[in-house]
């Protein structure tokens, strides 16, 4: 009946315009709640031959025969309305919001937007305002506690460094667990490329960045995080380990006109997280003063100086007092001023974006920083209405200058413990960290002064990058289109990295020339069909077909100059030694995959997807290269279904999927080869050639004989509520996942002349849940309050990995004795090492000839990096033009081993290590008796030797539970009122002061355990004395012209 | 025909696919290299494993120095556990012993002259192992996939043979070596073999050489096996007896090339150990204390020394007894010294002592003192004023036992800088006689270790491993 009625009035609306006469009609379009104009809100009658927009005041003009009778009212993120046009040359519309949850669109795998409700699998979304304006500068930081199933570490609070992200936990042993991450439809890099490889590796590396800091916040639109293998199946084995779909803003929505966005903001770091020190001791050991000493076990300051006490040298009573700041007062304020300026133009058909972004950032640490200018330019067009044309290219420079960290002797190695009468920061201000002849000048021998470290050995980092992509689509028939997307990737990192002569690590000094080039092209042709109302009534069909062809390129040439005739000119021809680990790394990978998607929608609430992939990689042996797997989702909206809508349950759908995905090798694991040969590590080391001697030797590895990809295959249920009107929304899902036939270096006994053999075997397992629970708790026209809180649960265990094998250790650079190791019934990365031997009551025992512990027994669990849960909980509240949003998490659980603990100990810095010194002390222990029996230890020790006892570096006792709680980052806006920025003619003014990293509470740490030394990558969990944490405070300026 | 041309195509996109998937050989890594650039690889792995880590440790437990910090200072009191892995591995079985293994493998057929030497070395890596560790994978180690969990061979299966589980003896193993290097060989050394640029007559004095050395380890165990061989040799008097002779690896004066002895001491970790106190002591009481300033530096003209397992306030760095130019060179090029003419001759001493083999032990032991004070570079004054000055110390008296307690303990002295030969005699005749380092810890800190143990990784990778680990108090096959 009602099609009837519909078509009658087209009918007669049709008949009618023969004999039309024009009309002007002027009028604005609001926000039903609070009244804000709606620009670019679109008005077209329902021919849809005659259409206007809205301008940025929600104004609009149009001119309508006498016979359009009826409007059509739309904009974006609105219930669309029609009104009718009656007698009145004025015309105000008042359109309401849609319920946005209920039509919310996502970005699917390769760019396509769906409908949310049709989406049969975890994916979360995330908008430019949860994420910009915030004072983080990395996408991956900006998104800490908003993300269910994402766990996310910084390295440190030191400019640039870099953090790791996984999704619902680890799944590959040795390859690359971080998500793919895609840009505009084309995926791109987010490695973290290390320069200090060898013995630098964790002794004194340098932190560079994850590559996804080349991207711009401020102009990312949305992200869209793709979880389980069930989502990113499309994107093939390089989303094995999930996606991060990234849409930056484009032009199209200024009605013809242009759009300006300028956005401006500064900030100010300051350090957080450093441990409480004692100033009651200074240098020495043993209550002796020793001005050469790397320990404050000497004696209390105000002590009388006597020759005994050491500070009574040669009648010369020594300057001897403590300086309380000296550790906090080297790290420095840092500055970020980020600032950018997007020009939006266009419509629907036509249009183009232009932004141009520089984020100057001055670090924590001094001498360091990241500078990055980004250029961007876009357009789209629209040919005969069937051909779709577009692109885009990014321009962007990074540079970034960092200061070596880690354990050993690096700037933040020796800061790590300063004892405490040094007055370090004079060094700087009177500019003594270097001698008259440009040597070093510390008062530790064999130690580099924290700023000649700085100041004279520095990384500098120097990348140019290009991001672009073409896209072609052609619509055949009405129900038909084909389209093609070519993506490049490419960037080249120019590095240097000097060390002065006379510096700790290389005391002959040192040039590094490394540069980096990583490109990566991709091709993705894909031809869609849309048939609605197919084969029975209410099906809806859809289906794709596509082929991608990707090439990853890699080189990294590595000139090292050893041995420096001429101090302090940093050129290879000043080097005597050039062979000392001078190298070239390229890799070349390629793949082609065939992809097919077929999705049913009957009546909008029952929703079938099937798709499938086949890849042939460049990587696996060529008779053997091609792998399938499949995938099939489903959903079902029985709200709709049972018609069982109700004011307290307005929407559930439940959803289920099964997927797997196939994951390549690493290239060049096919053949055995030799290499140049070193050996030994940071303690003592050689390199061939011998002079003019070369010498190779066989790779440590064996190739395998037949090898074959490695498969997760995971399931998924979930669940959708909406409920009370669509204030409260529920998305929970759990997810099960395993791994196996995993392509791995799997450990041989070194006595077989090789230390490991390529092969596929092992599994490993991820099981979890995730919530995300979203409350609208007030929504009146002034005032607005969100709630959005997230929980992530993952249980991962390594359940076998090859017979006779019981642990190996995660690939990448560690300590003998903490090693980051896959271990059978465990979970994966448990670091293993010695663990003091107990009683049968789980009592250390003690040795009784000394009272300190008995020795250890190596390769044990000393701890755990997997946190136990995270919650992340987030306010929004906005009140007429101000607007308040805070986000905390909270982590449960998870341990980390903790070297800056320890050398806190050791050195005696600890406030603790200052109480009570002169008292003697009882390690916690048992002694067995000649009986066998076990009594508690009652051997007292000097307050040092307790301390140095609970204070090695890998010991169990700086093993810390990893729990924090902290307020992620708080932001306070005001949006200048509507009428003023008509006034002055201006789409929007926001202000706005932010704060991240606010506070922490780690009941059971005492420095900020969130930290992990090494970034990105699979080693987790290990702090090697790199920088603290950083809070940000600043302030932003956004304006829409 | 419109079937054909898709049919057409198809072809030519897959085979064009295959062309374009076939970009995996790598650009980084040669697959195959000539025998002259693996040889000086294997002849550094040695030197470098005999030099490296396990030169510290059995030269604090054997007490010529002593550890002040970090590692060395661990290793001074007899905690051992955990440790060694860089050096079981990539210095002994991927380092030296698979690369010989590619020799042998690829060039007995056709340059025997390469897999000649190439045994002799294993032999002489394989002996490092079974003497530091005991039980070690030896006749089913570095074949790769061949023996994946590779059997522990019993330490006196490693020096006697035992064809039931098809083990050749170490001194097969050199007979064998010695045998390919009569051969006509394609391909021979030249200045790849880093030690005697291709002279193979000098690599056989080596090979006879090195079975003195085993001889005399098994004198305790084997002493019928000890006698024969060391007669057969003098027999063929083909030995290193002069010092020019010396089996002695060189390194370089540039970064990357010196010795393991210098860059830890001078590079990397100048304040980690110092001339033992117990040394200097010995040192003091034989009057040796020149040949001492050849081994260790006298800063401000006084040796310092730190007494084992102290936890003494150490001196500064500058202040303490290092290595001096005999064991660093001028920057790092120092040789390390495998097998030397003045241990031939404290071998025949003792052999002619104990066994009753050919030659009089007094005048081997005087020849094995000069030898060594010549090696380090003491004048001839200075040598015959040492002798003159102490006739009793330079004259063998006593009973036997007192003899050859004279003879392990300037032997003991001549070994400064090499721990494992100083660590192998201690063990096999309990001379000189040390005490237990200062609160000494470990497996039992009431013996001074008797053996390494065992590596984490080679414990939790090889199920043919012995579990649990023999404690360090456990003899070996050969001790006293």
């Amino acid at each position: 009946m009602r099609k009837f009625v519909t078509m009658f009035l087209c009918v007669i609306l049709a008949l009618s315009q023969t004999m039309a006469q024009n009309r002007t009609f002027t009028g604005k379009v609001n926000d039903a709640k609070d009244g804000t104009p709606l620009a670019s809100a679109s008005l077209i009658s329902q021919d849809r031959k005659i259409g206007t927009k809205t301008n940025a005041d929600g104004n609009f003009t149009i001119v309508l025969p006498d016979n359009v009778k009826v409007l059509v009212v739309s904009s974006i993120g609105y219930t669309t309305q029609t009104i009718s046009v009656g007698t009145s040359l004025i015309l105000n519309v008042q359109l309401k919001r849609e319920d946005a949850a209920l039509t919310e669109v996502v970005v699917t795998s390769l760019g396509i937007t769906r409908d949310k409700r049709s989406v049969n699998y975890s994916i979360q979304t995330l908008k430019a305002e949860q994420i910009a304006d915030k004072g983080e500068t990395n996408l991956v930081n900006a998104l800490q506690g908003k993300v269910a199933g994402v766990s996310i570490t910084g390295a440190s609070g030191s400019a640039g460094a870099s953090s790791n992200i996984n999704i619902r936990g680890i799944s590959s042993f040795t390859g690359n667990n971080q998500p793919l991450f895609v840009l505009d439809g084309i995926p791109i890099s987010n490695d973290v490329d290390r320069t200090n490889g060898g013995p630098l590796g964790t002794l004194g590396d340098n932190q560079p960045g994850n590559r996804a800091m080349d991207i711009d916040i401020n102009n990312i639109e949305s992200l869209n995080i793709l979880k389980g293998p069930a989502a990113s199946v499309l994107y093939g084995s390089r989303a094995a380990a999930g996606a991060i779909i990234i849409t930056t803003k484009k032009g199209g929505n200024a009605k013809g006109g242009a759009q300006v966005l300028i956005n401006s903001a500064y900030s100010s770091q300051t350090v957080i997280g450093l441990p409480q020190l004692q100033n009651k001791y200074g240098q020495g050991a043993g209550s002796v003063y020793n001005p050469i000493s790397g320990l404050s076990w000497g004696p209390a300051f105000g002590s009388t100086p006597s020759i005994a006490n050491g500070l009574l040298i040669a009648g010369v009573a020594a300057d001897y007092q403590a300086y309380p700041n000296n550790i906090r007062d080297f790290y420095e304020n840092g500055t970020v001023l980020d600032n950018s300026l997007t020009i939006n133009g266009g419509d629907a058909k036509q249009n183009y974006t232009f932004s141009i972004s520089n984020l100057d950032q001055k670090g924590i640490l001094p001498n360091t920083a990241v500078k990055r200018t980004a250029v961007k330019f876009g357009a789209n067009t629209t040919l005969r209405d069937k051909i779709k044309l577009g692109g885009s290219l990014t321009f962007t420079n990074t540079l970034q200058d960092g200061i070596l960290g880690g354990n050993g002797n690096s700037a933040l190695g020796v800061l790590s413990g300063l004892a405490r009468n040094i007055d370090l920061t004079s060094y700087k201000t009177k500019g003594t960290y270097k001698n008259p002849d440009g040597s070093n000048n510390w008062l530790i021998p064999n130690q580099d002064n924290p700023y000649f470290d700085s100041y004279e050995n520095p990384l500098k980092s120097n990348l140019y990058r290009i991001t672009g992509n073409v896209t072609v689509g052609y619509d055949i028939l009405k129900w038909l289109n084909i389209g093609y997307r070519l993506g490049v990737d490419a960037y080249t990192d120019r590095r240097k990295q000097i060390f002065a002569v006379t510096s700790g690590q290389r005391p002959t000094g040192q040039v590094l020339e490394n540069s980096i080039f990583r490109s990566e092209v991709n091709g993705d042709l894909l031809i869609t069909a849309k048939k609605e109302e197919f084969l029975i009534k209410g099906l809806n069909v859809s289906a794709l077909l596509g082929q991608n062809i990707n090439q990853r390129l890699f080189q990294s040439v590595y000139l090292r100059g050893d041995g420096l005739a001429i101090p302090g000119f940093y050129n290879v021809s000043n080097a005597t030694v050039l062979t000392n680990g001078s190298n070239e790394y390229t890799t070349k990978q390629r793949l082609v995959g065939y992809y097919a998607q077929a999705s049913f929608a009957y009546k909008n609430y029952l929703f079938l997807d099937l798709t499938g992939r086949a890849d042939q990689s460049s990587t696996l042996p060529i008779n053997n290269s091609t792998y399938f797997y499949p995938s099939i989702t489903a959903g079902f909206v029985f709200t709709d279904a049972f018609k069982m809508n109700s004011n307290i349950l307005n929407y559930g759908k439940l959803r289920a999927n099964y997927a797997k995905v196939g994951r390549d090798a690493d290239p060049y694991l096919l053949s055995n080869t030799y290499s140049s040969w070193g050996f030994g590590n940071n303690v003592a080391n050689f390199n061939f050639p011998l002079a003019t001697t070369a010498g190779f030797g066989a790779s440590s590895r064996i190739a395998p004989l037949v090898l074959s990809p490695e498969f997760t295959s995971s399931y998924e249920v979930g669940l959708n509520l909406r409920l009370f009107k669509s204030k409260v929304t529920i998305d929970a899902a759990y997810y099960s996942s395993a791994s196996k036939d995993q392509i791995i270096d799997v450990a041989l006994p070194v006595s077989t002349g090789y230390s490991s053999k390529t092969t596929n075997i092992g599994e490993l397992t991820n099981k979890g849940v995730e919530l995300v629970v979203n409350v609208n708790l007030i929504d009146t026209r002034y005032f607005q309050w969100d709630v959005t809180g997230n929980f992530t649960k993952n249980v991962n265990k390594v359940v076998s990995i090859s017979p006779g094998i019981d642990n190996f250790r995660v690939p990448g650079t560690a300590f003998i004795g903490s090693f980051p190791s896959i271990k059978v019934g465990y979970p994966y990365g448990v670091i293993l090492g010695g663990v003091i031997p107990t009683s049968p009551d789980g009592e250390r025992l003690i040795n009784p000839a000394t009272g300190l512990f008995q020795p250890t027994v190596a390769n044990q669990v000393l701890s755990d990096p997997n946190a136990d849960y995270k919650v992340g909980f987030t306010n929004n509240i906005k009140y007429k033009n101000f607007s308040l949003g805070v986000t905390f998490d909270f982590t449960k659980g998870g341990q980390i081993l903790s070297f800056t603990a320890a050398t806190y100990k050791s050195r005696g810095i600890w406030a603790p290590t200052g109480e009570d010194r002169d008292k003697p002390r009882i390690l916690p222990g048992v002694i067995q008796d000649a009986s066998g029996k076990y009594n508690p230890n009652n051997i007292q020790i000097p307050a040092q030797t307790y301390w140095q006892a609970l204070g090695g570096l890998q010991s169990e006792f700086n093993v810390y539970d990893a729990t924090v709680f902290r307020m992620r980052e708080i932001s306070f806006g005001y949006e200048l009122a509507s009428a003023v920025t008509q006034r002055l003619k201006i789409g929007g003014v926001r202000f706005s002061i932010f704060a991240r990293n606010v506070f922490y509470v780690a009941p059971n740490a005492f420095f900020d355990p969130e930290l992990n030394t090494q970034g990105a990558g699979n080693i987790r969990g290990l702090e090697l004395q790199s920088a603290p944490n950083a809070r940000t405070i600043g302030v932003n300026l956004k304006i829409t012209l | 025909m419109k079937k054909i041309l898709i049919i057409i195509l198809t072809l030519s996109v897959f085979t064009s696919c295959k062309k374009y998937l076939d970009v995996n050989t790598t650009p980084n890594n040669p697959f195959a290299v000539p025998p002259n650039t693996i040889l000086p690889t294997a002849t550094i792995a040695m030197a470098f494993a005999n030099s490296n880590d396990l030169n510290r440790v059995t030269s604090a437990l054997s007490q010529h120095i002593a550890g002040v910090a970090n590692q060395t200072a661990a290793y001074d009191i007899y905690l051992l556990d955990g440790s060694f892995d860089n050096q079981w591995s990539g210095e002994i079985y991927n380092g030296a012993i698979n690369n010989l293994q590619i020799l042998i493998d690829q060039y007995s057929a056709t340059s025997p002259a390469y897999s000649g030497i190439a045994k002799l070395e294993m032999a002489y890596v394989f002996s490092m192992a079974t003497d530091l560790w005991g039980d070690v994978p030896y006749s089913q180690a570095g074949q790769g996939l061949k023996y994946e969990q590779p059997r522990f061979d019993k330490v006196q299966d490693i020096y006697q043979g035992n064809s039931a589980l098809g083990i050749t003896s170490l001194f097969d193993l050199v007979k064998s070596g010695l045998a390919d290097l009569d051969k006509p060989s394609e391909l021979k050394p030249g200045k790849d073999d880093l030690v005697y640029k291709g002279d193979l007559t000098k690599w056989k004095r080596m090979a006879n050489t090195l079975l003195l050395k085993f001889a005399i380890h098994v004198s305790n165990a084997s002493p019928a096996l000890a006698k024969s061989t060391i007669q057969g040799v003098l027999t063929g008097n083909n030995y290193i007896n002069s010092n020019a002779l010396d089996f002695e690896v060189p390194f370089g004066l540039s970064v990357g090339n010196q010795n393991a002895i210098y860059t830890f001491n001078y590079t990397n970790r100048p304040g980690d150990q110092q001339l033992s106190q117990r040394l200097l002591d010995l040192s003091n009481s034989l009057n040796d204390n020149v040949r001492l300033s050849k081994f260790f530096t006298k800063p401000n003209g006084i040796f310092t020394g730190f007494d084992n397992g102290s936890t003494a306030v150490p001196l500064t760095i500058s202040a303490r007894s290092q290595y001096t130019t005999y064991l660093i060179g001028a920057g790092g090029e120092a040789p390390v010294r495998l097998l030397t003419n003045f241990q031939t001759n404290f071998i025949l001493a003792e052999a002619a002592l104990i066994l009753g083999t050919a030659g009089d032990p007094n005048a081997y032991y005087q020849a094995g003192i000069t030898a060594s004070m010549q090696k380090v570079g003491m004048t001839a004054a200075e040598i015959a004023s040492y002798f003159s000055a102490n006739p009793t110390v330079v004259t063998l008296s006593g009973t036997t036992e007192d003899m050859r307690k004279q003879i392990i303990t300037q032997k003991y002295i001549a070994w400064i800088g090499n721990g494992i030969e100083a660590f192998n005699d201690y063990r096999r005749t309990g001379y000189p006689q040390l005490a237990l380092a200062q609160n000494a810890l470990g497996d039992n800190p009431n013996v001074i270790p008797t053996r390494l143990v065992y590596t984490p990784s080679e414990l939790s990778r090889n199920p043919n491993a012995p579990s649990p680990r023999p404690k360090t108090d456990v003899k070996l096959w050969w001790a006293k």
